[in-house]
């Protein structure tokens, strides 16, 4: 496509593009697969044309969703996932599902749910970004949002206390995280030496969980300690974000 | 969950239970219960009641057998343990609720399928009562994950694609991971067969799966390896089945 494609999504901040998972794996996507997109930070969520971030406007569509967005984008021939064999293809597809189920659970709660977190960081960023009197209630609704989501996706019954799910889904991600860490090993990528889908979608995770401030830090620490995580987070962000590292 | 009560979800969990418990040659004695989703301490089918403790769903289910001293999957590497659960999710993330959203949110399946199988062993209005509330939950969890906007054509897309996936993973291999049979194969033989031997509104679903005929085999030779030998057991699987075999 010779016209610039638009993409809003959230702004950045702590060094990093955005601090959205969804907008950073659409980015991340993009300068992987050379697709020429042009950013714009949004300032209300209901100028997007779907209500959603991330969007993706070009000159024949309008898209919501990653995996939507994606999608398009590979149909354009921006194909990141080019020199993957079916295999390849299909191990990416099942990583994507191992994070959704197991870490997002636990990024939803340590952004949105967290009372520390969520009162000092989340939302104060959020409301920031949001025109008033939007701002009084768009954050709000977000984080019950995610609260929503993980109840249900846990599939407690309603009696269940957030106590005991909290306990659980950190543990899943902590193992979500130490199964990523084994299998990327020493590579720079996940699938050898030029990044991916799979590499997109890590990223998205990873990066706002590796590098926003929080007082409550515990999955952080955790990722911390795993040093091959934070180095392909660092190596993307230098490589192909341009970004000092030492940024936030 | 009683004969006619239960659901093709529930039944393909079940049955990847009693899969995997018969690859770890431990003996299983299948039975039913209407009020089995109450029984459950995770309010979730299937469950094993071992002694005095209860146990449910197959992942806690696979770390209680393990701590129990069987497993199938101490041969594997981390990378390939990290793939081997990847995939478990990836199964659960798109057939499970695509089974879900095959059952309660496509309306000409709920009419004629779910509503009255899944209120079977109670008199009205105690039926209509408990499926309407089931399908309620469903739908909510549907929502939250964003496929209460997806349409059948997309859902069917969606498996698909994991069918795909799955078969591109399985390749010639007699398993997912060579030559031993580890949970994934129980958990993917558990969907797939009762996916192919359910009968639903449309053939659609069992269509999607009938594409790949390295599926097909690998569903085919685990019935046959684990299932067909025990005589008590295997009316378990045919039980539910348009024919005991696969076509």
């Amino acid at each position: 496509m010779a016209a610039p494609m638009e993409l809003s999504c959230w702004g950045g901040g702590w060094g990093l593009p955005s601090v959205h998972t969804e907008s950073l794996i659409v980015m991340a996507y993009a300068r992987f697969s050379g697709a020429p997109l042009r950013m714009s930070a949004v300032d209300h969520s209901w100028s997007a044309p779907q209500g959603d971030v991330p969007v993706l406007i070009s000159e024949d569509a309008v898209i919501a969703q990653p995996a939507k967005i994606l999608n398009y984008l590979r149909k354009q021939k921006y194909n990141a996932d080019y020199e993957l064999s079916a295999k390849q293809g299909a191990d990416t597809l099942a990583y994507i599902a191992l994070l959704e189920e197991k870490l997002l659970p636990a990024i939803l709660h340590t952004f949105w749910v967290e009372a520390e977190n969520y009162c000092s960081v989340t939302k104060p960023w959020y409301a920031s970004r949001i025109p008033f009197p939007l701002r009084l209630y768009l954050p709000g609704k977000m984080s019950r949002k995610a609260l929503n989501r993980i109840l249900l996706m846990r599939g407690e019954p309603p009696l269940y206390r957030l106590n005991d799910v909290e306990a659980q889904i950190y543990r899943d991600a902590k193992e979500c995280l130490n199964l990523l860490s084994n299998r990327l090993g020493t590579s720079q990528f996940f699938f050898g030496n030029t990044p991916t889908t799979l590499d997109a979608f890590v990223f998205g995770f990873l990066a706002p969980l590796y590098k926003v401030h929080f007082p409550k830090v515990q999955l952080q620490e955790h990722l911390k300690q795993l040093h091959n995580l934070c180095r392909f987070c660092d190596d993307i962000l230098s490589g192909y974000f341009r970004l000092s590292v030492t940024d936030g | 969950m009683k004969e006619e009560q239960i659901l093709l979800s529930d039944n393909a969990s079940s049955l990847a239970v009693q899969a995997f418990l018969q690859m770890c040659s431990l003996p299983v004695q299948v039975v039913c219960r209407p009020n089995a989703e109450y029984m459950s301490p995770s309010g979730k089918v299937p469950f094993i009641h071992v002694g005095n403790q209860v146990v449910s769903e197959l992942g806690p289910i696979v770390q209680f057998v393990k701590a129990k001293g069987h497993s199938l999957s101490d041969g594997l590497d981390e990378v390939q343990k990290a793939e081997m659960k990847a995939y478990m999710e990836l199964v659960n993330n798109m057939l499970l609720t695509a089974e879900l959203y095959l059952q309660w949110c496509d309306d000409a399946t709920v009419e004629e399928i779910t509503h009255p199988r899944y209120g079977s062993p109670y008199p009205w209005p105690l039926n209509r009562i408990l499926a309407y509330q089931k399908q309620w939950e469903v739908r909510r969890k549907m929502k939250a994950i964003g496929w209460a906007g997806k349409s059948l054509e997309q859902v069917l897309e969606d498996v698909d694609q994991c069918c795909q996936a799955l078969s591109q993973r399985l390749g010639t291999q007699p398993y997912f991971f060579n030559k031993l049979p580890t949970e994934l194969d129980a958990l993917v033989f558990g969907h797939l067969f009762t996916i192919l031997t359910t009968q639903l509104t449309s053939d659609e679903l069992s269509e999607k799966v009938k594409n790949y005929s390295n599926l097909v085999a690998f569903c085919r030779r685990i019935e046959q390896q684990y299932f067909e030998g025990r005589d008590k057991d295997s009316s378990s699987t045919s039980r539910f089945s348009k024919g005991p075999l696969l076509r």
